[in-house]
């Protein structure tokens, strides 16, 4: 067909989403803004009455929170993968899923961030961690991998929202020309007035080509220096150099698997399956097994450095890690991400969308419980055994946790009613190098 | 104002108004002057010390009270908010243990008795005057004097004035004194050496004289007679004459894993065990003093095999025994505990007195000039006695003071039956016991923080008791009590206060200026007639010839019931701290526990918190268990506290009561309870908490590796504090826990927080397993690391190194991330979960030198910085430095054994320099390169040959 | 009033693009409006890169120049010993002016692009252009 037409179609399939919401949606809606504000209301009762409500302890002083901060982090860490990098390589699969991952990636960062001030026993002076001239004269400790956090994940959200927004704006001057009334005006607000002319459309390539530059490195750099949280103490099971290229895998590997979990419905309920087609889902499957891959090799050389160290410390770490309290966590962990995963080997299975929402169901629990297992078996079992202790979360944890996925799944929900799922303009100017 | 002014105006008696509370009805009273006037010279801010005694248990340590000027509740007064040991006393030495530490909780128990009650028509208690219940005493005494009964006072052990003031109070009112109620009567050891020396008392047991120690059963360190002396005396022994200290015992106890050497012997077998000493030595030559032969025939005489079978003990282990006995220039031998609360515990202490005096401790190291003055305290016999009478119903009014029979004896129920037998019972007590709930009139008493009086720990010493705070109730001190009884009685208008009786008595015993000095001091030693021992050759023959020795020594369950170290005899478990900090030996916290062998544990597939069902004198009790390594097979523990008291024999020749239940059959009820088991693992594994071990362990990791430091290490300003612990004189104790607890307002958090494994110790005891001979400790605190790992982790400079070598932790600059306590390997660091804060009253205690934290708070031990900064300031208005000496930390102040030494490691002469660089001395986890500040000197390995 | 060219198709637009140029129309009077980045039109058009970079440049330095500054100004004003490191760690300070050089570089591109593009436009907010899928050619007449 002629390209104009293609285009009108291509738009008129992807706005169709924003269209007035179905009573399911709306069900969705309220139980994830429930969840939220459950997850609020328990974190404000936790800063009345002090973080012995949740199940930390001597020595396990980081648990539940830790995790979920790791785990949202590297949640996001997909997204910009699938924007910045593939971008840079020229993958053309990455224009199906690309707005959706960086929304992603805004929606994770933003839960992500909550977490490091709902663990601080003082949330109230959260605003020490920054650098600003006081009366005191006091600055931050640079030092310290907690502030190295407060960087890199402010630069990250900070990067990744101009990212999305930069590629959002001529995906909104279109959904501008669809609305009407107020709605419009909003949208030409948020275009900011975009033509498509020549001059904007210059400074615009290059703005993209220098983020995603950006963004490259602050995928490495961010979850690296979230890994150095861990690799920065000198604990066993934390000490060790490999973190930051294990963590930065784990994080692609388990943003992948969030991507096929929110990607795989949206597809459906949207009726998005030309423009999402299985090649697409092919290849993310790819990237899913290589990154598991990578992870599975990280976990096998952690065990090698431990045992073939000589280290006692190490060693009887790794040997709890398999063995101890913890280990059914351990263990469904490794089949969730090195076991399961390498089924998609199978060509058969790697083209079956449901297999894979399965799969990526499996990644994310593993996921989760990597960084659970790694944070409270080194805590619980150091260098001195007097101090030995076992930790569980409490059910405030576990509700602020469920509050965090309700606030991630809650803004995902209204950025699909909002904004198009699909970078519009990109696939347009694919379709017509064809 | 010094103290001889301050006598002056006693004289003069204005003063005195302040001081006794009587006739002031306490309620209606806001401003509540000082108890003693400032000096000159005190600025507000600066604590004020004042010298008196422990009374928490009869060893009655000297004690300095350091009180702070504070607004509670819109009131300012002067609270004490510490307790230290006097330096230089003659019993204590400078030294408080962890019940004396924790004694500031029984002054501040919200559930003391705040005013006198009386019975009323209905039964119930109701608030009466003192009056009014001095007047139906007086009308009641006189009633039943009238109708032919006997009146009695019923008391526990008292001494010095008080004792001669209840003998003049008892003869003026026609009141009988009974022998004093004590659960720890001793009563084997006093009938002992009154059948072998005619003297039936308890000598003091000189130790600091000895050159080898031989403890049988007494557990000398944790509530035999003076523990705190005791623990001072062997360091003392150890330092000046090399001491070596055994200890022999059939179950375990922290004193027995404290020794340098640890005999597990059979049960009821300590007699064979010195008997074969004695007739070895016998045989020998060895004795000082031979045994006339109609008693030495007396003593069985058995080959070593048959002893060794007996005994337990090898046969190289028995030669060895001898032969230290044999070689020591003054050796002493203890029995005590439960080696003599035993069937055949007479015999095994009459055997003991008999080395006494056959090896000559008698002329040197057992003292009987200066006795312990357990005189006046009676046994389970007269315990008899007193429900024989109230059987016959032969008493009138009983007086019930400082004693609560109802909870300490088995046969509680009769005893609250056959006490309704009376006219009228008084009681006079800080709580509302078991006891005092039976009682018709409650007298509350003072604290003696509180009040005036003395006390005499053993003849030749005088301790002064004197107050640091205004009774806080309408409480009143027993002498005061009982003058005014007397003076009610006789219609006089008011009665003379005790402090004025206390002052003309020792005014009378020792001169105006004598007294003055011994306020000043807090005590005073007077000379003794000296009487040495000698053997009643009759009396020990005529024992001898009717002893029991055998005690058939089955391997069937028995139950020991043992003293406890946090409760002494039960009378300290109300004081909050002493749940709080763990029992030694176990580790445990809250809660009751069966102590079970380690073999037993194994064979039945019993796990510590697995509960128990113990079928013992017709009731099941039910307790979780706890594995006890060293412990023999058949043998069960629990403490006496822990534990309703047991129906167990009484030995009718001296009243002692057996602490051993037989027939017993103990069975898993299938059940887990939740328990507070501080200790993560007893098992050290070689991580580097214990000096190094020779062998190769499977991942052996240095060594070789000489630790480097990536980093120049910073320099030191004029100071670089640092300490010292050796752990061959620690012996576990937790006096230091108690003290670090007091002294930087330390919160209680509960048995639930302790089972989620929350609790705020900044010091604690580390049990390690070794091997099957012993149980090695190691003493852990914040090491303050020159490359502390906590330090570059905190985001926001909570945590940093000062120039002095203190890891600082800053309070009000703490988020709470808690990456410090992740990132320490000794995991010393606490945090605030909660707005851990002591309940009212106890929060009067604080310390205001020392911020209370709120919740979201890291703390952990600060080298006590505000003693540091005192000192600093004082040395820097005196234009120098400070010297070695001057500062010491709470827990080194306290430590009987002087186990921890604080000082300047910049100070080449200093005492802590000198013991970090010996060459004994190790760090803990030295592998890491924290390169901390603490060092340690380990238990010296006792590898004797016979 | 500027002429304008509207076409459905690329090829089309593109064609005629060439031919406007070729007759002799200068570029610096041609405005194109493509609903997405057509490389094409900068080559027949002669455009330079964009200037953005020094945008990227100056933002990239300032961070990176910033940080390291920062970090060790704060650190050396008040000097607290913290685990026996350095008072100036570089290893750790390098981090921080990594991502401070990254965020710098970002924010200021962006300005950048928005300076460059002269965005927002409150007249193009107010009104805007809409051309839809169609491929525009816009010349500007004489006397503008």
């Amino acid at each position: 067909m002629k390209s104009i037409e293609y285009n009108e179609q291509l738009e008129r399939d992807v706005l169709a989403a924003l269209s007035k919401p179905s009573p399911w949606y709306w069900v969705a809606l309220v139980v994830c803004a429930l969840l939220f504000v459950t997850g609020l209301s328990l974190w404000l009762y936790q800063i009345l009455k002090g973080m012995g409500v949740s199940g930390l302890n001597n020595p396990v002083g980081w648990g539940t929170y830790i995790t979920d901060f790791v785990f949202w982090v590297g949640i996001a860490h997909s997204g910009t993968l699938i924007s910045a990098i593939l971008f840079l390589f020229r993958a053309k699969f990455r224009n199906a899923f690309n707005r959706s991952a960086e929304a992603m990636t805004v929606f994770a960062v933003m839960t992500a961030g909550l977490f490091p001030l709902i663990h601080l026993g003082r949330t109230w002076f959260f605003y020490w961690l920054f650098p600003y001239p006081n009366q005191r004269g006091l600055w931050v400790n640079f030092k310290s991998p907690l502030v190295w956090d407060v960087f890199a994940v402010s630069t990250y959200f900070t990067i990744s929202l101009i990212f999305w927004y930069t590629g959002l704006v001529p995906d909104i001057a279109i959904v501008r020309r669809y609305a009407t009334g107020f709605r419009k005006k909003i949208y030409s607000i948020f275009s900011l007035g975009w033509t498509g002319s020549l001059r904007q459309w210059w400074h615009y390539n290059r703005l993209y080509v220098f983020l995603a530059a950006f963004a490259t490195p602050l995928v490495i750099s961010v979850h690296s220096v979230v890994s150095w949280d861990f690799a920065m103490s000198i604990i066993p099971g934390w000490h060790t150099t490999i973190f930051a290229p294990y963590f930065v895998a784990g994080a692609i590997f388990s943003g992948t698997g969030m991507v096929i979990t929110l990607v795989v419905p949206m597809r459906k309920i949207f009726r998005l399956e030309k423009l999402i087609t299985i090649n697409h889902f092919e290849k993310i499957a790819q990237t899913l097994l290589f990154t598991s891959l990578i992870v599975t090799y990280s976990y096998i050389v952690e065990f090698g450095l431990a045992f073939y160290g000589h280290h006692q410390f190490e060693a009887a770490h790794f040997t709890y890690r398999l063995l101890g309290d913890y280990q059914v966590l351990y263990w469904i962990m490794l089949f969730g991400n090195s076991l399961l995963p390498l089924t998609l080997f199978v060509r058969k299975l790697r083209r079956s969308i449901v297999y894979l929402f399965i799969v990526s169901i499996f990644v994310n629990i593993g996921m989760w419980l990597e960084r659970f297992v790694i944070i409270v078996t080194s805590l619980a079992k150091d260098f001195d055994p007097y101090a030995w202790g076992l930790y569980k979360p409490s059910v405030v944890e576990i509700g602020i946790t469920l509050g965090s996925f309700g606030m991630f799944f809650m803004f995902f929900l209204i950025f699909v009613k909002v904004l198009p799922v699909l970078s519009v303009t990109e696939i347009k100017e694919e379709a017509a190098h064809e | 104002m010094d103290r001889r002014n301050f006598l002056k105006l006693l004289g003069i008696s204005s003063g005195t108004a302040l001081i006794s509370s009587c006739g002031v009805d306490k309620a209606n009273e806001k401003i509540i002057p000082y108890v003693i006037p400032p000096e000159e010279d005190i600025f507000v801010g600066n604590p004020a010390y004042f010298t008196t005694t422990c009374t928490e248990c009869p060893a009655n340590c000297g004690m300095q009270v350091t009180a702070n000027e504070k607004v509670y509740h819109d009131v300012r007064n002067i609270f004490p908010t510490k307790l230290e040991g006097i330096a230089g006393h003659p019993v204590n030495d400078g030294a408080l243990c962890m019940r004396g530490q924790a004694s500031l909780f029984r002054l501040y128990h919200p559930d003391r008795i705040k005013r006198p009650m009386m019975r009323d028509g209905d039964g119930n208690f109701r608030v009466t005057t003192w009056k009014e219940a001095y007047a139906k005493i007086i009308v009641e005494l006189a009633a039943a004097t009238g109708e032919g009964k006997r009146n009695m006072y019923f008391s526990g052990r008292t001494t010095g004035t008080m004792s001669g003031l209840t003998d003049d109070f008892c003869k003026e009112m026609s009141v009988e004194r009974l022998p004093e109620f004590e659960v720890f009567s001793h009563a084997n050891l006093k009938k002992a050496n009154d059948i072998v020396f005619n003297r039936p008392e308890i000598p003091h047991y000189r130790i600091e004289n000895a050159d080898f120690l031989l403890t049988v059963g007494a557990d000398v360190v944790e509530t035999f007679m003076n523990p705190v002396a005791s623990a001072n005396h062997i360091q003392k022994a150890k330092d000046k004459n090399n001491l070596s200290w055994y200890h022999i015992e059939p179950a375990v106890s922290l004193t027995g894993v404290q020794a340098s050497k640890r005999f597990a012997i059979k049960l009821h077998s300590e007699v064979y065990l010195l008997a074969f000493l004695l007739q070895s030595l016998s045989q020998q030559n060895s004795l000082k003093k031979s045994l006339p032969a109609r008693i030495s025939r007396l003593i069985p005489d058995y080959s070593i095999t048959v002893i060794a079978e007996r005994t337990g003990l090898s046969e190289e282990n028995l030669r060895l025994l001898l032969s230290r006995f044999a070689n020591a220039k003054t050796p002493l031998i203890i029995a005590g505990g439960v080696s003599t609360a035993q069937e055949n515990g007479l015999e095994t202490a009459v055997f003991a007195a008999l080395l006494q005096w056959a090896t000559g401790m008698t002329d040197n190291t057992v003292d009987f000039d200066h006795a312990e003055n357990y005189g006046s305290v009676g046994s389970m016999l007269d315990v008899r006695k007193l429900e024989d009478s109230l059987k016959n119903k032969q008493v009138g009014v009983l007086f019930i003071s400082r004693t609560d029979p109802v909870t300490y004896l088995p046969e509680a129920e009769q005893f609250v039956e056959l006490m309704k037998n009376t006219r009228l019972r008084v009681a006079l007590s800080d709580f509302m016991t078991s006891t005092v709930q039976e009682c018709d009139i409650v007298l509350p008493l003072s604290h003696s923080l509180e009040a005036w009086g003395d006390a005499a720990p053993r003849k030749g010493i005088r301790n002064v008791i004197q107050p640091a705070i205004e009774p806080q109730y309408d409480t009143r001190s027993e002498g005061d009590i009982l003058l005014q009884i007397m003076a009610q009685k006789s219609g006089a208008a008011s009665a003379q206060f005790y402090n004025d009786y206390l002052i003309d008595k020792w005014h009378s015993l020792y001169g105006e200026g004598e007294t003055v000095g011994m306020l000043e001091r807090g005590y005073r030693e007077e000379p003794v007639p000296s009487l040495p021992a000698i053997l009643s050759g009759d009396g020990t023959e005529a024992f001898l010839k009717n002893a029991g020795f055998v005690v058939e020594s089955s391997d069937k369950p028995v139950l020991v019931i043992t003293p406890s170290i946090r409760a002494y005899d039960g009378r300290s478990k109300v004081l909050p701290l002493m749940s709080e900090i763990p029992d030694p030996l176990t580790t445990i916290t809250y809660g009751e526990w069966i102590s079970v062998s380690d073999k037993t544990a194994k064979k039945m597939g019993w796990k510590d918190r697995d509960e128990v069902a113990v079928e013992l004198n017709g009731v099941s009790l039910k307790f979780p268990v706890k594995v006890q390594h060293l412990l023999p097979e058949n043998i069960y523990m629990v403490q006496r506290d822990l534990i309703y008291p047991q129906a167990t024999p009484v030995d009718s020749r001296s009243g002692e009561e057996s602490w051993y239940v037989k027939d017993i059959s103990v069975n898993a009820t299938g059940n887990h309870i939740p328990m507070p088991i501080m200790s993560g693992s007893m098992h050290e594994d070689n991580r580097g908490l214990l000096p190094p071990e020779e062998e190769e362990h499977p991942y052996e990791h240095k060594e070789e590796h000489p630790v480097g430091r990536m980093y120049a290490p910073h320099e030191h300003d004029n100071y670089r504090w640092g300490m010292a612990i050796d752990m061959d004189s620690c012996i576990g104790c937790s006096a230091c826990v108690a003290a670090c607890y007091v002294e930087n307002n330390l919160a209680i958090t509960g048995k639930k927080a302790h089972l989620n494994g929350r609790e705020m110790s900044w010091i604690r005891l580390e049990p390690w397993v070794k091997d099957d001979e012993t149980i090695n400790y190691d003493l852990m605190l914040c090491q303050q690391c020159d490359d502390a790992p906590c330090e570059p982790v905190c985001p926001v400079y909570a945590t940093y190194h000062s120039k002095e070598g203190l890891n600082t932790q800053v309070y009000n600059r703490c988020v709470g991330t808690r990456y410090c306590s992740n990132n320490c390997p000794y995991k010393v660091r606490r945090f605030n979960w909660f707005d851990f804060r002591l309940p009212e009253p106890w929060d009067k205690m604080y310390n205001p030198e020392v911020s209370v934290r709120t919740r979201g708070i890291m703390e952990k031990c600060t080298f006590c910085i505000q003693r540091i900064r005192h000192a600093k300031d004082k040395a820097k208005d005196e234009n120098r430095l400070v010297q070695d000496g001057e500062i010491t930390t709470a827990c080194a102040q306290t430590c009987p054994t002087n186990a921890i030494t604080f000082g300047n490691l910049m100070d080449k002469n200093s005492r802590v320099s000198k013991l970090a660089h010996s060459n004994r001395a190790y760090r803990a986890l030295e592998e890491l390169g924290t390169e901390p500040a603490v060092h340690y000197l380990p238990k010296k390995e006792s590898k004797e040959e016979a | 009033m500027n002429e304008q060219f509207v076409f459905g198709e690329k090829h089309e637009f593109l064609q005629k693009l060439k031919d406007l140029v070729k007759g002799g129309i200068s570029p610096k009077k041609i405005n194109v409006f493509t609903p997405y980045p057509v490389h094409e039109v900068e080559e027949i058009l002669k455009v330079p890169t964009s200037p953005l970079r020094f945008f990227t440049l100056l933002g990239a330095l300032s961070g990176l120049f910033f940080g390291a500054w920062f970090t060790a100004w704060t650190s050396l004003d008040w000097p607290l010993i913290g685990g026996g490191k350095p008072i100036v760690s570089v290893p750790a300070f390098v981090i921080v002016t990594f991502e401070l050089t990254i965020l710098f570089g970002g924010v200021i591109s962006f300005l950048g692009f928005l300076i460059l593009s002269k965005l927002p436009s409150p007249k193009r907010i107010g009104t805007p252009v809409e051309h839809g899928n169609q491929f525009v050619i816009e010349i500007q007449s004489e006397g503008k």
